[in-house]
This record gives structure tokens, C-alpha cells and sequence, in this order.
């Protein structure tokens, strides 16, 4: 059989995407490249003027993070805090977004623009007064605090996820098993939240990133203690400059593993038109 | 068998009322076709039944057990949905052991229940497999499977055919009928298709705007439709319906729409007695009780004329569109009727056969 020649125009388009994707790859790529480089970097290697790309390598930078700079206490509190704004989002927001996939109530769009609304203030005006509160309560500079506030910021996104998630799954399939002898509760775990569940996965993890990547909020409720990012901007960041490097390199792995993984849901939790 | 009686049910969406006021009383066994436009209430009445659907007022009892305010799980029924809903991420075996396992009947009764009901449905061989490699025929067999092997109280089906191609539903609905009348289960059918009501009803309840308009068997429905809505939505083509005024022509009490002049019979004649030559009317035939001229023997006829405005060959049928003063009237021939569009012909009307509606009301006089 002859070979198929692919007409000329169609073959520059090829190339053409080729090379467009390729500098979006290396505009995004480089810093990160840069970052894991200079963060295993030798403090002289890194100091040698002229020398861009070093070339001895250590991870003694990472001990003294860790363990000196007790970086290991801040990752722990940075998963706690991650995990429980985790479950506190889904426990306020599956609910909330089972309503407005489902049902049709009088002000249900009023409702879906004052969740959004609660995004509308910048956080250095909440801040303040959430601090006033959260210390008159007994909150201040505690996981729950921090928590607490996460989840509210991360609920909306939530809500409207979860809600467009859970619209993917047809009505029907709840109703038939509401009418083979489940009520609309057991329905809803067996039927619908594993159809549900890989999106779901997906935007807990994205929850999970946010906290764990929210650096003023929880710098101005914490002291003692603080998450992974207030504790680099207490600490890394009065440390000479490749100690930054590895603090960034430390920040920025589990945020790109994550990613990785639930690439493929970000396109359902934000594609399906919110009904 | 479960004797359905339904009682004065009203469903409002917010200010629409999308049933109004329906009384049905279903037999044991039978097999009730809800029949209408879309938007005429009869999923809404269905999912009322079922109890996915909240009542605003009315109840609903099966046999003595007023089941208006039980979930559908209690109420001992089950559905076969418009797309099937058989859920994914299931074999075909788990969707129809579903409601078994549900109800935790022993493993040898759920085996030997879904091996029953495969079998009835003829998808024994694909018990193994997942929704999504099954075709749109395959599914809405397992829908049906699932839907009778826990022999439920009362079987309720929304529009089940209507994803179908043509073919396999006009055999599906054969085999549906055939199933309900082995297994004997109270069935309540939407459709809005009026064959599939006149082929698998045992009796039909025609629905338009919430409101049920006639409940009673084809037969009855055919030939004595209670109002123009239900003469226009039963029969293919639709009836032919002329504005009429009543006349006496020779002493004979006519039916005169500007040349057509239709004489009423002595059949109809006390009925037509109470009928004022003020008020209007409204005649109705339907096209196959209309025949050409030459075509077929027949006495009390009225005859009329008219120019074949198109002619559509259907080859079984041929429909003749014929063009009057006011209006066409639609004829329906045997398919090796020949004609030719701007020809002049005679058609004769079947006296007997003729309807009589009042204009401002839509009610059947005869």
C-alpha cells in the first residue's frame, strides 16, 4: 500500500504546535529546573560568580531546614491543617453542593452568588478581625484556627465543584435506586458518590493544595504554630538565598505530585457547566 | 395483582399545576397506558405513584394501604426509566440482583431469581458484562430484567421505548406486553406515542394540560373519543374536523359547511334533537372513514367534491389532501389509489361514522 502524503499546510500546523508547546513547556519548566538545581546547590558553587549552573551538590541545606530550622514540626502542621480544612470543606461543602446540583429552590442563583461573594473581600481586610475573634475565642495560633479559615476560604471552590461533579451523575441513577429500596441518603453513598468519587478525589486534593500553599492567613493567626509557608517566610527567608531555594524546592513538590496525579479531573470539576 | 386507585391528585410547580385533579382506579393485573403531548403531566402523575414526586394534594392507595406519604423504597414497586438508568459501575448481574440483595434475599433465591428473569429477557449471556459495553437494546432489556425479579406490586415504565429505533420498538412492545401478561403485574405505561397505547393498553387514560380527559379501552377511545382533544390526538392522520352550522334541507336535519352538505342519519336523530341552528359546531371524520368514489361500495354516504391539492404515497396508504372553501379534508386510500395533484375528484363520507363536537365547549355530542 502507497504510503499517504499529508498535504504541507497540515504538516506546518504540526510543527507549529509543536514549537508553541515546547516554549510554553520551558517558560513553565525553567524556574522550577532552576529552583531544584540551586536548592541541591553547594553554598560555594552557588556563591561562584560566573558559574550559573553549579555543578557540586549537597543536601545539608535540607538538615539544617529541617532540622534546625525545625521545618519537619511545620510540614506536619502544614498536613494536619491541609487534611482537616480537607474533611471540614467536603463535611460543609458536599452537602451544599448536593442541594444545588439536585433541587431547584427560590433563590438558588442568589445563593450561588453569595457563595462567591465570600471571595470578594481581600483576606488583609478579614484578617485583622478574624484574629481579634479567633483570640477572644481561643483560636488564635492553633491547627483549628488555621483550619477554620482555610475552609472558608476554600468552600466556595468547593461548593461550586462538587455541585458541578455531582451534576454529571445522572438523576436517575439515584432515582432507581430510591426506587429498588434505598432511601435518598444510602442512594447517595452507594450509587452516586462512587460515580462522584474521582472527581471528588480530585478537587480534596485541590483543597488540600490551597491550604498548604496559603502563606498570609495562616502567618497572621500562627506564632507558634505555624504551616510549612509562614514558618519558610519566619525562617528561610532571613537564611542566605540558596537556603530559599531548598525552602521553595521543599513547598513546591507536593503541590507538583498532586497535580500530577488528578490532572485529568481538573477539566470535569471545571468544564461541566454549572446547572 | 394490586388494584391502583389514585384520588383526587394535584401536583403544583410552584404556580404550575402539572396534574390537575385526576381520579384513576386501576384494575388488578391491568395494564393502564398514561397517554398525551409532552408537558401534559403524565410523568409527573407516574413519579407520583412511584412517590419520587411529592404530592400537593390527592392520594394514592394500593389495594387498602394509602401509600401517599411512603418513600419509594416502601412502597414496594419498581421502574424502568426513559434512559434505562442501569447503573455503570455494575455488571449487568449486580443491576438485576440489586434489588434483591436490597431486600437481603438468600443467595440461592437471587441467583436463581436473576437467572429467571435474564432468561425472560433473553440477556442470560451478557450477565457478566458492564452497561457500557451493551447496546441500547441490551440496556433497556436489563432496565426491564431489573424492573419484575423482585415481582413487584405495581410496575411503572416511562416512555421505556422511545430511545429505540423503530424496529426494535415495535418488537420490544410486543415482547413488554407479552411479559406483563405472563407475570401479571399492575402496570402503568407513559407514552406519547399513541401506537404504543393502542397496541399495549388494556385500558388508556388520555392526559393534555394536567387534566385527564378520557380513561377507557382503544376501542372506546377510537370510536368515542369524549372531545376534540382526544378525536385530534388518537388516529393517524388526525381526524379531519370543519366548522359546521345545522340546517334543514327538505326536512332533513343537515350539517352544512359552505358546498359540504352532510344529512344526519336516523341514528343520531334523537341525540341531534336538543342541537340549535345558533349555536356552532364542529363535524369530525376521520380520514379512512372517507372514501373516493369507485373505490368502494357503500351507502349513507354524502358525497362532495374537490381538487387533490397533494397526494402522499406511502404505497401501503395513499393520504389524499383535498382542497375545499374552508379548508382541506384528509382522506386515507388503499396505497394503489393513483392520482394526480390538481385533479378534480368525488369523495364519499361514512355517515355512521361521523362525530359532532360543540365548538365553544370541544365536548362530544355524537
Amino acid at each position: 500500500m502507497e504510503k499517504q502524503k499529508i498535504p504541507i499546510a497540515l504538516k506546518i500546523k504540526q510543527i507549529l504546535i509543536i514549537i508553541v508547546a515546547g516554549l510554553i513547556v520551558i517558560l513553565f519548566l525553567t524556574p522550577l529546573v532552576l529552583i531544584t538545581i540551586s536548592a541541591f546547590a553547594l553554598p560555594s558553587d552557588y556563591y561562584q560568580i560566573g558559574k550559573v549552573i553549579p555543578t557540586h551538590f549537597t543536601v545539608n541545606q535540607f538538615k539544617s531546614l529541617f532540622f534546625e530550622l525545625q521545618a519537619w514540626k511545620a510540614i506536619l502542621t502544614s498536613i494536619k491543617v491541609a487534611g482537616l480544612t480537607m474533611l471540614l470543606s467536603f463535611i460543609i461543602g458536599l452537602p451544599a453542593g448536593y442541594a444545588l446540583s439536585r433541587y431547584i429552590f427560590p433563590g438558588k442563583n442568589f445563593i450561588k452568588l453569595l457563595i462567591l461573594t465570600t471571595r470578594m473581600f481581600p483576606l488583609m481586610i478579614l484578617a485583622i478581625p478574624l484574629l481579634i475573634i479567633f483570640m477572644r475565642i481561643g483560636l488564635s495560633d492553633t491547627i483549628w484556627g488555621t483550619s477554620l479559615a482555610h475552609t472558608a476560604m476554600v468552600l466556595p471552590m468547593i461548593i461550586l465543584i462538587s455541585s458541578s461533579i455531582l451534576s454529571s451523575v445522572s438523576v436517575d441513577y439515584e432515582e432507581a435506586a430510591m426506587i429498588f429500596g434505598l432511601s435518598r441518603i444510602q442512594a447517595f453513598f452507594k450509587i452516586t458518590l462512587p460515580l462522584a468519587l474521582p472527581g471528588l478525589a480530585a478537587s480534596a486534593i485541590f483543597a488540600f493544595i490551597i491550604s498548604w500553599n496559603e502563606v498570609f492567613v495562616a502567618t497572621i493567626l500562627t506564632l507558634t504554630n505555624r504551616t510549612l509557608p509562614a514558618h519558610i517566610l519566619k525562617t528561610a527567608m532571613a537564611s542566605p538565598d540558596y537556603f530559599k531555594f531548598t525552602a521553595g524546592f521543599i513547598m513546591a513538590v507536593p503541590a507538583m505530585v498532586f497535580i500530577f496525579f488528578i490532572r485529568k479531573h481538573l477539566v470535569t470539576m471545571w468544564g461541566i457547566s454549572l446547572k | 395483582m394490586v388494584k391502583v386507585r389514585i384520588k383526587g391528585l394535584n401536583k403544583y410547580f410552584e404556580r404550575v399545576k402539572a396534574v390537575n385533579d385526576i381520579n384513576l382506579e386501576i384494575r388488578p393485573g391491568e395494564f393502564v397506558v398514561l397517554l398525551g403531548p409532552s408537558g401534559c403531566g403524565k410523568t409527573t402523575l407516574l413519579r407520583c405513584v412511584s412517590g419520587l414526586e411529592m404530592v400537593t394534594a390527592g392520594r394514592v392507595l394500593f389495594d387498602e394501604d394509602d401509600v401517599t406519604f411512603l418513600p419509594p423504597k416502601d412502597r414496594n414497586i419498581s421502574m424502568v426509566f426513559q434512559n434505562y438508568a442501569i447503573w455503570p459501575q455494575m455488571t449487568v448481574n449486580n443491576n438485576i440482583a440489586f434489588p434483591l440483595r436490597i431486600k437481603k434475599y438468600p443467595q440461592k433465591e437471587i441467583e436463581k431469581r436473576v437467572n429467571w428473569a435474564a432468561e425472560l429477557l433473553g440477556i442470560d449471556s451478557l450477565l457478566d458484562r458492564y452497561p457500557t459495553q451493551l447496546s441500547g437494546g441490551q440496556r433497556q432489556r436489563v432496565a426491564v430484567a431489573r424492573a419484575i425479579v423482585m415481582e413487584p406490586k405495581v410496575l411503572l415504565m416511562d416512555e421505556p421505548l422511545s430511545n429505540l429505533d423503530a424496529l426494535l420498538r415495535a418488537r420490544m412492545r410486543t415482547e413488554i406486553k407479552k411479559l406483563q401478561e405472563s407475570i401479571k403485574v399492575t402496570t402503568i405505561y407513559v407514552t406519547h406515542d399513541q401506537v404504543e397505547a393502542m397496541t399495549m393498553g388494556d385500558r388508556i387514560a388520555v392526559l393534555n394540560q394536567g387534566i385527564l380527559q378520557q380513561f377507557g379501552s382503544s376501542d372506546e377511545i377510537y370510536h368515542n373519543p369524549v372531545n376534540t382533544f382526544v378525536a385530534g390526538f388518537i388516529g393517524s392522520p388526525r381526524m379531519n374536523f370543519i366548522e359546521v352550522e345545522m340546517v334543514s334541507q327538505n326536512e332533513v336535519l343537515c350539517l352544512r359547511a359552505k358546498s359540504l352538505v352532510v344529512p344526519l342519519l336516523d341514528e343520531f336523530k334523537d341525540k341531534a334533537s336538543k342541537l340549535s341552528s345558533k349555536r356552532n359546531y364542529i363535524l369530525g371524520i376521520r380520514p379512512e372513514h372517507i372514501y373516493v368514489t369507485g373505490r368502494a361500495q357503500k351507502d349513507k354516504v354524502a358525497a362532495t367534491k374537490g381538487k387533490v391539492y397533494f397526494a402522499e404515497l406511502l404505497r401501503s396508504d395513499t393520504v389524499v389532501h383535498l382542497e375545499k372553501e374552508f379548508g382541506f379534508i384528509v382522506v386515507k386510500s388503499p396505497g394503489d389509489l393513483k392520482i394526480k395533484e390538481g385533479k378534480e375528484i368525488e369523495i364519499l363520507i361514512d355517515l355512521l361514522r361521523i362525530h359532532l363536537f360543540d365548538k365553544d365547549t370541544g365536548n362530544t355530542i355524537f
